[in-house]
């Protein structure tokens, strides 16, 4: 099983090397966000200067500025736009006969949908980065640009590494479960579209806290995208915990129950979807 | 040794419990034996070749592959046999040998062993120069070969064709079943193809199977199909048209027929190359100038036809005349209406 996930696997990185378009795909959307609308959408700007600064710095739960506060967002939402592919690529796989030579093998499912997996998650990582290093670099440019005021400890580092990881692999594996089970590309992305704005727009990565009605404060506490982003931002910036009922490792469990959640129904999907047909 | 690499009882797929693919198919093909399985379009073929190859579950029946019983064990099937799809299922954003080496992987072939194999693969089906492009680089030749390659990677017991030379040209069609027959003298595997091609199947394989509507219609040697059709047709051509051609013909040990056809005479006998010299005497012998004499035996395309009363979809060498004239030597032969 070790040999056909590790063979799976490689395949899957070839591949990905081999398209950077679809790299540079999942970094066009975030990337627009934080050019056009995080510099526009200047919210501290709000006010004329004339707002007290401890009413902002409690709005963004501690961010120094509303951008560094979305920007922290937008790095959750890679996790989104960098997976989108992967549930693609398995119904193009079906399209061109390469799962049906796959099933073929005596290659456990749980290899083929673990390598599709984890290769799906690994991506993001390094694209996360970006994001946030770009965003830190927009503000050395004089734009609007993330600011971290917290000095990041190893833990800490481990922590964001992780939310973004397991972030990763929960969508990775949403993804997959919708690839596994539906048969043509329109239908995949019809259905990918319906679902992407309104994970994005229940979550806490746009809109600041303190400006959410508690009922929408309530929805996007358990939206997985907060979750990771508030591990992010409890890390990235100086005094966030106490804006934060729980400390990251709480908001880091919830995420891996979602991600745990999601890798049970996507590997029962896979599992249906590569065994013999009835 | 096994008796049957394949041992099929009673196989039947019914699909949303109204559409009949394969019905009540029962068959069974011996260790080393190379069996073909032809039939029109929709007759059932790949359905059957999905339920042999673990990847269809048959709503009712039992197949047997290599002593493993299919639907009990789909793993152990997939670990004995080889399947060449007809649609390319190669990954075309890797190279040749990748795609080798993903399919050593998955089938567990020891790496000790993968590495020479994948290297003697390459260079015997002729991809070895092109082992480091991309597959989407590669001819429909090339990528039908590497099909092979990867079908065959394991050193499989029995290898499954389905249809595997469909789209190549000529000349690619017989390179590719080159490369099987060298294949099969090396290792001695079992082979069960499905093609279109009848010049193929009567090439290649020991023994055909004629499905059609999902029911076989008729099993045998290639040459035994052939020999129900009645034999061999001579054509006699005579100088004379006013002598007593047809009944001198007729009186001729072992001729089965004798019609007039314009100036010639067509003779069925089931062996016509031994009958030639007779026909020739007993002319001869009654003064009766012969000016020709022609010997056609029975293709596969009438076989064909008899069994399913339809000509084979994909006939390409034919010309519309060609065919009109092989559907009245048929249908002259069984009288019309006969299946």
């Amino acid at each position: 099983m070790i040999r056909e996930f590790v063979a799976l696997t490689r395949r899957e990185l070839l591949r990905l090397g081999r398209n950077p378009g679809a790299i540079l795909t999942s970094l066009l959307l975030p990337v627009l966000y934080l050019i056009l609308f995080g510099q526009a959408f200047n919210l501290q700007n709000l006010g004329g200067g004339r707002v007290d600064p401890a009413y902002f710095l409690a709005a963004f739960r501690g961010a120094p500025s509303y951008f560094s506060y979305f920007a922290a967002g937008m790095t959750g939402f890679v996790s989104v736009t960098a997976t989108l592919f992967i549930g693609a690529n398995v119904i193009f796989d079906r399209l061109f006969g390469i799962l049906k030579r796959t099933a073929a093998t005596p290659a456990p499912a749980a290899s083929i949908f673990g390598a599709r997996l984890v290769a799906g998650s690994i991506q993001p990582i390094g694209l996360a980065f970006l994001v946030l290093g770009l965003s830190v670099l927009l503000g050395r440019l004089g734009l609007s640009g993330l600011e971290i005021t917290a000095s990041v400890s190893p833990l800490g580092a481990v922590e964001i590494v992780l939310a973004v990881v397991v972030l990763s692999a929960m969508f990775a594996a949403l993804f997959l479960a919708i690839g596994f089970s539906l048969e043509q590309p329109q239908s995949y992305f019809a259905v990918v579209n319906t679902i992407n704005l309104p994970v994005l727009l229940t979550s806490a990565a746009l809109y600041p806290w303190g400006t959410m009605p508690p009922w929408f404060q309530s929805v996007a506490s358990f939206n997985p995208i907060t979750l990771a982003v508030d591990v992010l931002r409890e890390n990235l910036f100086a005094g966030a915990r106490s804006f934060y009922p729980y400390g990251p490792e709480v908001y880091l469990l919830g995420l891996l129950a979602w991600a745990g959640a999601m890798f049970v129904v996507a590997g029962l999907l896979a599992r249906r979807a590569l065994a013999p047909r009835r | 040794m096994l008796e049957s690499a394949i041992r099929v009882a009673h196989l039947s797929k019914t699909y949303n419990g109204k559409v009949r693919a394969v019905e009540d198919v029962s068959f069974s093909v011996l260790p080393g034996e190379a069996f073909g399985f032809l039939g029109p379009n929709g007759a059932g073929k790949t359905t059957t070749v999905s339920m042999l190859t673990a990847g269809l579950i048959p709503t009712s029946g039992r197949a047997v592959v290599d002593g493993v019983d299919v639907f009990r064990d789909p793993a152990a099937i997939q670990q004995r046999i080889g399947i060449v799809f007809q649609e390319s299922t190669a990954d075309p954003d890797l190279t040749g040998r990748e795609n080798l080496e993903l399919a050593a992987a998955l089938f567990r072939v020891p790496r000790a062993e993968s590495r020479p194999r994948i290297a003697s693969l390459l260079d015997r089906l002729q991809i070895g120069d092109a082992a480091h492009r991309l597959v989407k680089t590669y001819s429909g030749g090339m990528r039908r070969r590497l099909e092979l390659a990867v079908g065959i990677i394991h050193a499989p017991r029995v290898l499954f064709l389905d249809e595997p030379t469909l789209g190549l040209d000529p000349q690619g069609r017989a390179g590719f079943w080159q490369y099987v027959r060298e294949l099969r003298k090396d290792h001695g595997m079992t082979i069960f193809v499905t093609t279109h091609y009848l010049d193929e199947a009567d090439a290649i394989c020991e023994r055909l199977a004629i499905i059609d509507h999902g029911r076989l219609v008729a099993m045998g040697t290639p040459s035994e199909l052939k020999d129900r059709l009645g034999g061999d047709v001579v054509t006699v051509w005579t100088a004379r048209s006013d002598a007593p051609v047809a009944a001198v013909l007729s009186a001729v040990p072992g001729v089965v027929s004798v019609t007039r056809q314009e100036e010639a005479y067509r003779v069925k006998a089931p062996r016509g190359e031994s009958l030639i010299p007779l026909l020739v005497d007993a002319c001869t012998r009654a003064g009766i100038g012969l000016t020709g004499v022609s010997l056609k035996r029975p293709s596969l395309d009438e076989v064909f036809l008899e069994f399913t009363g339809r000509e084979f979809r994909e006939d390409e060498g034919a010309t519309a005349t060609d065919r009109a004239v092989r559907i009245g030597q048929v249908r002259e032969a069984f009288g019309r209406g006969r299946r």
